[in-house]
């Protein structure tokens, strides 16, 4: 890179534009993968890729703003969603693991996934860290969300968020293959 | 969701007392466990956004998503525990979420967000920078076209190479001039001279 220090403008670009990422796939025709297919709504792929390329707090803020502006009313979610009925209606729960997902993810990538320094090694670490934060963490807090809101038990909320799994297990492994790819051409990414 | 060029009595109130009432509303509502009640104020909603003239065409993807997860929910939780109270909860929700239809459609984007910033301002005082905030508010919205535009060149590219649905294939090239895009604009500003971390500190 070609400044030495990267500067606060710089970063809130980054932050920026993974935003505007997240908001980008939400928008666009699904991707169809698999024999059977299965639609995916790219939007959590994004949340992922934000905390796996940007680092923790950077990609935090880029889910936060693209939070920020589907409440404040910006059709930017999957089906053109937005406004404050999102955050209050039954899946509010994942809207908001979305920040804390992209967080743990960068979390994880910065102090662990990174410092590994074989290729598979950190594919492997960066499959897990994807998971515990883009999977894990989103669902810790939509599960009890849709819960609390409905009034459903622990166990059937859960049920629910199963359906989604197989898609979020293709969107983490693609995430990792991705991040892993792009932080080998951009080494400075994350320093 | 905008409140498209809605000038209703609605849309004449401030955005902080809609967001403060809805607040209030929504604990309230709460604490009513009874389905006749929930039903009054579930009409009351609607009667409110329908006498705030809201272009109801806008409502209607999202009410079918709201209403496909609400029946799954009555259904289960009908099973789960008694159908009375699968009927207050849903009609809870569903109330709910008219409010927050009534104060979407009926507040302009720009308001929300200057709300938001408002709530979020004493965030300054512990190092948020509400220039860089501001900044990147508005270069998220503007980069939002720029690259669903990025996202569909390289899909048709890799369709032409038949790996349109490799997932591989297309997010690292979008990833890429993603990044390309933001060193672009960031040395644009900063050869502009944009820095405000200097005023900051």
């Amino acid at each position: 890179m070609a400044t030495a220090t990267t500067s606060q403008t710089r970063n809130t670009v980054y932050v920026a534009i993974f935003a505007a990422m997240i908001a980008a796939m939400g928008l666009v025709p699904p991707i169809v993968i698999g024999i059977v297919p299965v639609p995916i709504t790219l939007q959590t792929l994004g949340v992922m890729l934000a905390g796996a390329l940007l680092g923790p707090v950077r990609g935090m803020l880029s889910s936060l703003i693209v939070v920020v502006l589907a409440l404040a009313g910006l059709p930017l979610l999957a089906g053109g969603r937005g406004g404050l009925a999102v955050l209050l209606g039954p899946t509010g729960g994942y809207l908001l693991g979305w920040i804390f997902g992209s967080l743990v993810i960068g979390a994880l990538f910065k102090f662990w996934v990174l410092r590994q320094k074989s290729q598979p090694g950190r594919i492997i670490t960066g499959m897990v860290s994807v998971i515990i934060g883009g999977i894990g963490v989103i669902y810790l807090f939509g599960i009890p969300w849709t819960a609390a809101v409905t009034g459903l038990d622990l166990a059937t909320s859960a049920i629910g968020a199963i359906a989604f799994l197989p898609g979020d297990l293709i969107k983490a492994a693609v995430a990792t293959l991705v991040a892993v790819t792009v932080h080998r051409s951009y080494r400075a990414l994350m320093s | 969701m905008i409140a498209a060029l809605n000038t209703s009595y609605l849309a004449k109130l401030p955005a902080g007392l809609k967001f403060g009432a809805l607040l209030v509303v929504s604990i309230g509502l709460y604490l009513i466990g009874s389905w006749q009640i929930l039903l009054v104020l579930l009409l009351a909603s609607v009667l409110i956004l329908l006498s705030a003239r809201v272009n109801i065409r806008q409502l209607r993807m999202p009410l079918v998503t709201l209403l496909l997860i609400l029946g799954i929910v009555f259904v289960s939780l009908g099973i789960q525990t008694t159908w009375d109270s699968a009927l207050v909860s849903v009609l809870r929700l569903l109330t709910m979420c008219m409010f927050a239809y009534a104060v979407s459609l009926t507040t302009t984007f720009d308001a929300m967000l200057e709300l938001f910033q408002q709530v979020a301002s004493p965030l300054r005082h512990v190092g948020a920078n509400p220039a860089q905030i501001s900044l990147g508010l508005s270069l998220a919205i503007r980069f939002i076209p720029e690259l669903k535009r990025v996202y569909l060149e390289v899909r048709e590219a890799q369709h032409a190479r038949g790996l349109a649905n490799n997932p591989l294939a297309v997010a690292v090239p979008l990833v890429i001039r993603s990044l390309r895009i933001a060193e672009d604009t960031a040395e644009a500003l900063e050869a502009r001279g944009y820095d405000s971390a200097e005023h900051s500190k």
